[in-house]
C-alpha cells in the first residue's frame, strides 16, 4: 500500500520479535485510493489495511501490542470505540487515542506495534 | 514465538480498561518490553478519575504508573521510552517539575506533544518499559 500511494516509507519493519508499522489510514488497498468518509467507515477500512499489513509480515491483530489511534478530533471517541472494539474483541493491545492533524483530511490513523 | 499477556494493576480501581468499559488494555507484555495505555490521573481509593492542576494530575498519573509496573514485576526505573500528552504546552514547566521526582536520574526518552484530551483533563502519559 505505502509503495502504491508513492510514501517514502516501508509499510511496515520486522525487527526481532517485533512489526512496527508505518500509520495507517482508509485507502483501497489495490488503487491507493483515498476512501475519506466517516470516522466509522475510515476506521472499518484502516483496520482491514492493519491487517493487511500485519498478514504480509507474519503477525495478525491478534498479536497486537500498543495502537497510537490518531483522531482528528477527540469528538468522535466513542464512534471509534465502536468500531475499535470489534477488531481487537480479546486482551486488546495497549492503547492511547491522540487528537492531531492527519493527512489528506483523514479522520483516523493507526500507528501499531505487534509481535512477530 | 514471543509471548503477549495482558497485564493488569493490582488495584482494582486502577483498571480503567476494564472499569470504563474501553476496548484496551491497561499494559501488553511482549517479549522482553511492557506496553502501557495512556494513563489519566485517577483516583487509586475511588477510581473516578482525578482532574486538578499540572502538579496535581502529573504526580498521581506517574504514580498509578509506578503501580501499574510494579503490579507486572517492571518498575519506573525500567521505563525505556515515554509519550506525554499535555492539553496546553505553556505547563510544559509545570509538568517537568513534577516529572524529575519521579525520575532523578537516568530518565527514560520521551516525547511531549501538546494535544486535545478527553474529559477536560490536563495530561495523559504512556510508556514502554522492559519487563521485569
Amino acid at each position: 500500500m505505502a509503495a502504491g500511494y508513492g510514501w517514502v516509507q516501508s509499510a511496515a519493519i520486522r525487527a526481532g520479535d517485533y512489526v512496527f508499522v508505518s500509520g495507517v489510514v482508509a485507502v483501497d488497498p489495490d488503487t491507493g485510493e483515498r476512501l475519506n468518509g466517516t470516522l466509522t467507515s475510515e476506521a472499518h477500512r484502516a483496520f482491514r489495511n492493519l491487517q493487511l499489513v500485519l498478514e504480509a509480515a507474519g503477525s495478525s491483530l491478534g498479536r497486537l501490542v500498543q495502537v497510537h489511534a490518531m483522531v482528528y478530533d477527540r469528538i468522535e471517541y466513542d464512534a471509534l470505540n465502536r468500531v475499535y472494539r470489534q477488531y481487537v474483541p480479546e486482551g486488546p493491545p495497549a492503547r492511547t487515542v491522540w487528537s492531531v492533524r492527519i493527512i489528506d483530511a483523514f479522520k483516523l490513523q493507526l500507528d501499531a506495534v505487534a509481535l512477530a | 514465538m514471543a509471548s503477549r499477556e495482558v497485564i493488569v494493576p493490582k488495584n482494582d480501581k486502577l483498571n480503567v480498561s476494564r472499569n470504563f468499559n474501553l476496548p484496551h488494555s491497561p499494559g501488553i507484555r511482549a517479549g522482553d518490553f511492557i506496553f502501557l495505555s495512556g494513563m489519566l490521573s485517577t483516583d487509586p481509593a475511588t477510581g473516578e478519575r482525578s482532574p486538578g492542576t499540572m502538579a496535581h494530575e502529573t504526580r498521581q498519573t506517574l504514580a498509578n504508573m509506578r503501580h501499574l509496573l510494579e503490579s507486572a514485576g517492571s518498575s519506573l526505573e525500567r521505563v525505556v521510552k515515554i509519550n506525554i500528552l499535555i492539553y496546553d504546552m505553556l505547563e510544559f514547566d509545570n509538568m517537568n517539575r513534577v516529572y524529575r521526582e519521579f525520575f532523578p536520574k537516568d530518565p527514560p526518552a520521551r516525547t511531549t506533544c501538546g494535544v486535545q484530551l478527553s474529559a477536560g483533563m490536563k495530561i495523559e502519559i504512556e510508556c514502554i518499559a522492559l519487563a521485569g
